[in-house]
């Protein structure tokens, strides 16, 4: 009787073993000869910065899904860690500006302070909740001035939710996620076996098959771009994968979290030699790439001179349409802006949080052909020109 | 006393700068207009040269003002009665006993009144940005301007730019300002126009030379003028609540079908305020109404006012995008002309959307997208 004891529980892991281990096998839904349109890669990205946040709640499902339809290249997301390991989209270590969590009483007592990047914080931190308790909370519009009336509709969502959505789309779609806080993650939250958030970052995007360096053929056809503010986090994961990688540079009196390097001394000449071995581009805060005074843009600064000399890609963010954050020189024009920073300063790829009017912009003054559609246009154009001299 | 009629007398010549030989750009009459609201003064203080100069440059159909009086007589461009909004009337000492207190349009209204000050006076101050979320940069550097000066301005342009004049507060003026020989603010009105040769009624060719739009929300100075000048015209409504200041007629009698189809006679269109033309709730614009529906079936044309760029100004619909907000009111409602205090973003909006053009630079670009065209064929 005792080998009974010892073969029923035997045969239940294995049969547990089987239910949790099948392999992924492609959904229906995502079969690999669906004619999906190419990623654009004749003028600078639109990346939709938290998806359309300036419309929804950010790094909601819905404000993704608005991204992708109104045109985005890639799809933004900030990567955190719960307390139990799970990987998430949140942007802010904490989670008082962005969620309802004041209105839920049975978490009253996580209130901490921590210290994050040399600054004491003080609220709710998502690495004090398990997934299945952020999953309680509800996302609302950061900004006050901006549409309030999904707050309370939708949930965090996690990075495999947020791969699931660009991998759902009807068109190639890319990701742009970032190690986000890595020094404050890791010291918060443990994984077994040794690993690290990183590892588990990149564990993530193998799983969906995210591979290829830049422009290749398996990066074409789910492209992504790794973000970090952290030099060493992106230098950790250069082994691991050749997925492209960008180097976010704070703003000026900010020193990284990680090496505790200056503003100046990344920005070198020796610094960007350096680091060009490893990331495809840099991702400035705008503010520093254009100086600014009395609200108005003054003469650039030469980092996106340098950058492109090592032919490292330029990404500066964040681009809004409010007038409160566009300077004078735009006439509180947003379109006067994108113009600015994609013909004169020259960058490759802009972070907005209207992806829907960057699209716009573009499509008016560097479109996207479709070919048949062209064709009848340009026949359309040829006649009204003629038509002109009919009557002169 | 001859001699002195003689000297203040002199007849207009056209001067040398001003003899175009009719090669001036004409207006564009395919899209609709693009009016610019107080100039470009979403850039620049309101109603200055400066403004009005910025708006031609970005391109506007036709720049407007609102006319006022100062004490001896003089027009003026100036939106408020008060100069406290837009001045810096505040800092001058020596006007200081000039406060008062009057009523405009039923309310109570405490302030400097640009009707207690001459031209002399009122030249001496300097205008400033209303908005303190708008370019602070240039307060201080103009004047006022007069309505002969504004028209200067559009005639000296290098192609050719429409006006826009409003009689503002034909009551109120007409109460405080006596003009000899018994004329009234609609008089002076429209002999400054004429003096400077604007006639002719819509789409004329006279008035294709000099066009011209007269507003006001005051139908019976509309009505008055009629018989002065063809220069077509258009009736302002205003916000629901509020009736009309020589006829106090409310918003639902003035834009009934009744009195769509007396006024007509008189006018080519209406200036409505564009919230009351579509229905808002929550920010977010709902059903449009039926006004311009019940308008262009009378062949009047729709006018709304005020289209501004700061996401304040947005309704919801638009995605903090005032681009998209001109695409609705353009292309769903179908509108004639807006007001803007952003003329080169609606121009912008306007030569991505439907452009003018020129011919020669259309031909290039033409070839060049062909050319485009067949080389992504060619790499297959």
């Amino acid at each position: 009787m005792a080998s009974l004891s010892i073969v029923v529980p035997f045969i239940f892991l294995l049969l547990v073993n089987w239910c949790f281990a099948r392999p992924l096998y492609p959904l229906p839904s995502r079969r690999n000869d669906r004619n999906r349109r190419p990623l654009q890669t004749f003028r600078p990205y639109n990346v939709a910065h938290r998806g359309s946040n300036g419309e929804i709640p950010e790094e909601s499902a819905a404000s993704y899904m608005k991204a992708i339809e109104e045109g985005a290249d890639f799809i933004e997301a900030d990567i955190l860690a719960t307390k139990d390991g799970v990987l998430i989209c949140s942007h802010d270590v904490n989670l008082d500006d962005t969620t309802d969590i004041h209105d839920h009483k049975e978490f009253a007592d996580r209130k901490r302070t921590y210290e994050v990047q040399a600054v004491n914080i003080t609220g709710y931190f998502s690495v004090d909740f398990t997934l299945e308790e952020l999953k309680s909370l509800r996302l609302k519009q950061r900004y006050p001035f901006r549409d309030q009336q999904y707050n309370g509709m939708y949930s965090i969502i996690t990075f495999e939710e947020f791969i699931s959505i660009a991998l759902d789309a009807p068109r190639v779609v890319g990701i742009y996620p970032e190690i986000k806080n890595p020094v404050f993650i890791n010291q918060r939250v443990k994984w077994s076996g040794g690993k690290k958030y990183e590892d588990k970052f990149v564990e993530t995007l193998k799983k969906y098959g995210y591979r290829g360096s830049y422009m290749s053929k398996e990066w074409l056809k789910q492209p992504a771009f790794i973000q970090s503010f952290a030099p060493a986090s992106l230098i950790y994961i250069s082994k691991q994968t050749n997925i492209p990688k960008v180097f976010l540079i704070d703003d000026v009196n900010i020193p990284t979290q990680d090496t505790n390097q200056s503003y100046q001394e990344i920005t070198s000449d020796k610094y960007l030699d350096f680091i060009k071995e490893y990331v495809v581009g840099i991702g400035p805060w705008k503010d520093n790439l254009v100086p600014v005074s009395g609200n108005y843009l003054e003469t650039p600064s030469d980092l996106v001179a340098r950058a492109h000399v090592r032919n490292l890609q330029v990404h500066p963010y964040t681009f809004r349409n409010e007038n409160q954050f566009l300077h004078f020189n735009f006439s509180e024009d947003p379109y006067k802006e994108y113009d600015y920073w994609i013909n004169k300063v020259g960058v490759d790829g802009l972070f907005t949080d209207f992806a829907g009017s960057l699209h716009q912009f573009q499509e008016w003054t560097n479109p996207l052909s479709s070919g048949e559609e062209d064709a009848h246009k340009l026949l359309d154009r040829i006649a009204s020109m003629i038509s002109k001299f009919k009557h002169a | 006393m001859l001699f002195l009629v003689g000297c203040s007398s002199r007849s207009l010549y056209p001067l040398p700068n001003r003899r175009h030989n009719g090669n001036r750009q004409p207006l564009q009459t395919f899209r609709p207009y693009n009016i610019a609201h107080r100039g470009s003064n979403g850039e620049i203080p309101e109603e200055t040269t400066a403004a009005y100069k910025r708006a031609i440059e970005e391109g506007t159909d036709f720049i407007e003002t609102d006319i006022l009086a100062s004490k001896d007589g003089v027009l003026i461009s100036f939106h408020d009665v008060c100069l406290d909004d837009t001045t810096d009337i505040a800092e001058h000492e020596e006007f200081i006993n000039r406060k008062r207190t009057y009523e405009v349009q039923g309310s109570n209204v405490t302030g400097y009144f640009v009707v207690d000050f001459t031209l002399k006076e009122l030249k001496s101050l300097r205008v400033k940005q209303r908005y303190p979320f708008r370019d602070q940069q240039y307060n201080g550097k103009f004047s006022i301007i007069t309505f002969e000066e504004f028209i200067s301005i559009a005639l000296d342009a290098d192609r050719i730019v429409g006006i826009y004049p409003e009689m503002k507060n034909p009551v109120f003026i007409n109460q405080r300002v006596k003009w000899p020989g018994g004329k009234k603010f609609e008089d002076k009105f429209v002999e400054i126009l004429k003096k400077y040769r604007y006639r002719g009624s819509y789409m004329s060719k006279e008035w294709l030379k000099q066009p011209a739009f007269i507003q006001s929300f005051a139908p019976t100075s509309l009505l008055y003028i009629s018989n002065q000048t063809d220069l077509p015209k258009i009736l302002l409504i205003d916000d629901v609540n509020m009736p009309t200041q020589d006829t106090n007629q409310s918003y639902w009698e003035i834009t009934s079908d009744k009195y769509l189809d007396f006024i007509k006679e008189y006018i080519v269109g209406i200036g409505p305020w564009k919230d009351t033309l579509v229905t808002a709730s929550d920010n977010y614009l709902r059903k449009p109404t039926d006004l311009v529906a019940r308008a262009h079936a009378r062949n009047l044309q729709v006018h709304p006012y005020t289209f501004r760029n700061e996401n304040k100004f947005l309704h919801f619909n638009f995605s903090q995008d005032p681009y998209k907000e001109f695409d609705y009111w353009i292309n769903k409602i179908g509108v004639d002309g807006l007001f803007t205090d952003f003329t080169g973003s609606l121009h912008q909006f306007q030569e991505w959307t439907s452009p003018l053009s020129t011919g020669e630079e259309d031909a290039n670009k033409l070839l060049d997208k062909i050319v485009f065209m067949i080389s992504k064929f060619k790499t297959k």
